[in-house]
């Protein structure tokens, strides 16, 4: 009887480890994007470049996954936000533009993220210019947000990120 | 039992030999040095580095064995390599540069894009607004770019020499038949639609694609603004009109509405002007709008508009009474369906009445109707990066009656046309867009084909180069074709275009030289109009922009030449028309300092050739001043000519100058929003 459940048990801890190791793809990618975020708990430049560039390899390894793309361009869109004329910036804006456009065409990607993001993106233009960009992107900032809430009311990042961009319009028109 | 050991142990083999580490390193380059910022990693792993400034890379894996390594940066083609880790030291890894995608690339060639674009923008809604002597008019806007001829009698679009006829507006892809509202001669006329009605246009000066017909010289397609995303209610005041608008938003949807009435009654009481008015100029318009999302992207724009001008004048013994009613509405739907094609298809129809008493004398009376249905469908889809294809149906249902006293006419026609676009990329920066455009007017037996080339070098971002050669047509004027039936087919221009452009963020620079030749043109012998006409137009353009000289301050010039004869109407000979001008200069510059921002604007045309003689040049300098007082609140204000300058418009017959009814114009008005979210958004609709 020992014997049966030794053998059940082996038998059990072979195919747990099969499984861990060969088929768990969301689990994987879960771990390895915990694994690169975990990198922004000190948000040096140098640890958002390192992390985008993990976030784009995860992203290659799940491409039909939601989760990489909207964490590759977040995190791009918040590397570009902080560091607005770093020689990398414009290169990451495009790169996320792209990618949001990607999110969009996934049909299970959520429209209120989709239009955060792409909010966000017009943000960042205008804080790399706000002279020049401020009249041109304005509209766009303030109409995805409130799409973005109109979609999901809920969404925390574009309440925190349309409560910004107000503050930052009050600031600049007082 | 020890085949189920031997297999654990096979496995947790496995997973120690993970923890086994490759060094992998190299640099990469392209054709011109070392990439920087290039992410080479191992496939299936996040293990990788970003090369330095040297293009330099390194970095271990946990992985052994058979590696699959990547290096990837955006605009380049990637590169994979499979080889044993061991093997993957002091590589050199060369990429190369990524071939544009067919959809990547917008040939901007004989093109200003206004708005919402990826194209170099020149101007948005605001800017249309706040552009010197434009007072809110899309159409005095547009004459701040280069191959625009200044026509200060009736304020139209005239391009490279060609009859304001010529230049055809569309309002989401659909025909617009009069898209300016109406005006006695010696005051400029305004285009019907406000520029916040809009996300984008693209006035092409030549050499469009074959989607578009029904224009020998330009064509204005504008695209309106997609579903609102809160509500709006807003009003504004000025010496001139009132208006109030509003949208309400639904989740998936929108409805606008706006009311305007414009009265120059005001004005001329504080401004008195040359001219004797009974009524003065009246307008009352309307305009509607619902547009409607689906989830899948599909859209449905509708919009609604209608406007009655009314006015009187006393003028050479006579009083002039004019009222016209124009209405125009459109509906447009476009989805995806299938792998990736995009259908297109709407409907649109205007409708104009005229009426005017005393029109060239005492007693007359004179009564113009047009009305247009326009039926459209189209299909596009992009089959790879280098080849895109799009096609499409439509047809123009034209109805046309006048009556001047005992005389007049009534005309029905219908226009079927077709189209094929083809857009090839042949290599990493050639690009040839091909196509064809075959219509058939009713009154003519005769099909008209035309064929249109355009072949573009675009080596990057910042320049491309194109020349442009096609056929265009359009049906005679409805006056010409009644008097020349049987006779007439479609006028046609072949244009032949030559574009440079060097764009960046900040500065735009664009060189254009262009020519067309016209024949069919209508010409008036013996009191009926044959198709014997013929004309050439040719000349350059040039247009500079930039916003890097001084912070907030953007400048522009444009420079337009241009040489043209026709024999056409009712000229004996041929001859330089006498809307065109030979040399066009515009100047601008605008600037913000804090909350207000200031603009000026100097249009200078040289003398137009008339037959009794030629007028002087054309000077007007301009100013405004834009304050944005509050977030709710914009207050604009503008003088147009400053300097007082009196500018003649023509020439008459007995040799007599006349100009504008006013030499100077101001403009002052108030934009309120009391129900938006957004602030410094004067868009309620």
């Amino acid at each position: 009887m020992t014997s049966l459940i030794s053998k059940k048990g082996i038998l059990a801890t072979v195919l747990f480890l099969m499984v861990s190791l060969f088929s768990a793809p969301a689990q994987d990618m879960r771990a390895l994007m915990g694994q690169s975020l975990s990198r922004l708990q000190n948000p040096t430049p140098e640890a958002f470049l390192t992390c985008i560039a993990e976030l784009k390899r995860i992203d290659a390894m799940f491409p039909d996954q939601v989760a990489p793309k909207y964490q590759l361009a977040l995190q791009s869109l918040n590397f570009a936000v902080t560091n607005p004329q770093a020689e990398q910036t414009e290169g990451l804006l495009a790169e996320a533009e792209q990618t949001i456009a990607a999110l969009a065409e996934m049909p299970a990607a959520d429209l209120s993220d989709v239009c955060t993001l792409r909010g966000f993106l017009y943000m960042t233009r205008i804080v790399q210019d706000p002279a020049r960009n401020g009249q041109r992107y304005y509209l766009d900032v303030i109409q995805n947000y409130e799409k973005a809430l109109k979609a999901n009311p809920d969404n925390a990042l574009a309440q925190q990120l349309q409560e910004k961009f107000n503050e930052g319009m009050a600031q600049a028109m007082r | 039992m020890k085949k189920l050991l031997t297999l654990l142990f096979a496995a947790l083999a496995a997973t120690l030999q993970v923890h086994a580490q490759t060094r992998i390193d190299g640099v990469v380059s392209d054709e011109h040095g070392p990439l920087v910022g290039v992410n080479v990693f191992v496939v299936g792993t996040i293990d990788g580095a970003v090369t330095d400034t040297l293009g330099r890379f390194s970095f271990t894996t946990a992985r052994t064995g058979e590696l699959t390594l990547r290096a990837v940066l955006l605009g380049y083609e990637e590169q994979t390599l499979v080889a044993d880790g061991a093997r993957l030291r002091g590589l050199q890894i060369r990429l190369r540069e990524q071939a544009a995608s067919i959809d990547e690339v917008v040939v901007t060639a004989s093109t200003y894009s206004v708005g919402r674009s990826s194209q170099i923008k020149t101007l948005d809604a605001l800017d249309v607004v706040m552009a010197g002597n434009s007072c809110g008019d899309v159409v005095a806007a547009l004459q701040v770019l280069p191959g625009t001829q200044k026509v200060g009698e009736n304020g139209r679009l005239y391009v490279r020499g060609g009859d304001s006829e010529e230049c055809q507006t569309f309002v989401n892809g659909m025909h617009v038949l009069v898209p300016y509202s109406t005006n006695v001669e010696g005051n400029a006329q305004r285009g019907r639609f406000s520029p916040f009605l809009f996300k984008g246009m693209s006035f092409s000066l030549g050499g469009y694609s074959g989607e578009y017909g029904q224009a020998l010289s330009s064509v204005l397609p504008m695209e309106t603004t997609d579903v609102a995303s809160s509500d709006k209610f807003g009003i504004s005041a000025s010496l001139l009109d009132w208006n109030v608008g509003g949208t309400k938003a639904f989740r998936r949807s929108s409805l606008s509405f706006n009311a305007d009435y414009t009265d120059l009654g005001l004005h001329n009481a504080l401004f008195p002007d040359r001219n004797d008015w009974t009524r003065p100029y009246r307008k009352l318009s309307g305009e509607a709008q619902f547009k409607y999302e689906w989830d899948n992207g599909s859209s449905l724009k509708s919009y609604v508009g209608y406007d009655c001008t009314s006015l009187g004048l006393r003028t050479e013994g006579r009083e002039l009474s004019l009222v016209e009613h124009n209405a125009y509405a459109n509906a447009t739907l476009q989805t995806t369906f299938g792998r990736g094609y995009r259908f297109f298809a709407g409907v649109a129809n205007s409708s104009v009445f005229s009426d005017i008493d005393d029109a060239l004398v005492r007693g007359d009376h004179y009564h113009n109707f047009r009305n247009e249905v326009h039926l459209k469908a189209e299909i596009r889809k992009s089959f790879s990066a280098a080849f895109k294809l799009s096609a499409g149906v439509e047809d123009y249902v034209r109805d046309s009656r006048k009556q001047y006293d005992a005389t007049g006419y009534t005309l029905d026609y219908n226009l079927l046309a077709g189209h094929v676009d083809a857009q090839v990329r042949i290599f990493r920066t050639l690009f040839l867009n091909l196509s064809a455009r075959a219509e058939k007017a009713s009154y003519s037996p005769a099909w008209v084909l035309m064929p249109r080339v355009t072949l573009s070098f675009v080596p990057g971002k910042r320049f491309q180069s194109s020349i442009m050669v096609g056929r265009y047509s359009q049906s005679p004027e409805d006056d010409c074709l009644a008097r020349g039936l049987g006779r007439l087919g479609q006028s046609t221009a072949d244009h032949a275009i030559l574009s440079l452009q060097y764009g960046t963020n900040r500065t735009v620079v664009r060189a254009e030289a262009y020519c067309k030749r016209y024949r069919s043109l209508p010409l008036l012998r013996d009191g009926v109009y044959t198709p014997d006409g013929y004309g050439y137009s040719r000349g350059v353009d040039l247009f500079v922009e930039d916003a890097s000289l001084i912070r907030n301050l953007t400048l522009t010039a444009a420079y337009s030449f241009n040489d043209s004869q026709r024999l056409y109407q009712d000229f004996d000979a041929p001859r330089t028309p006498s809307y065109a001008s030979r040399h066009n200069l515009r100047v601008t510059a605008k600037y913000g300092i804090g909350k207000v921002i200031v603009g000026l604007a100097d249009t200078y045309a040289s003398g137009r050739v008339y037959q009794a003689g030629t007028t002087p040049f054309y000077n007007s300098l301009d100013a405004n001043v834009t304050w944005l007082a509050h977030p709710k609140v914009i207050v604009y204000a503008s003088l147009n000519n400053l300097l007082g300058r009196t500018n003649v418009y023509r020439i008459d017959t007995d040799g007599t100058p006349v100009s504008e009814s006013r030499d100077r114009f101001f403009y002052i008005g108030i934009f309120v929003s009391l129900k938006n979210s957004k602030a410094y958004d004067i868009a309620n609709f």
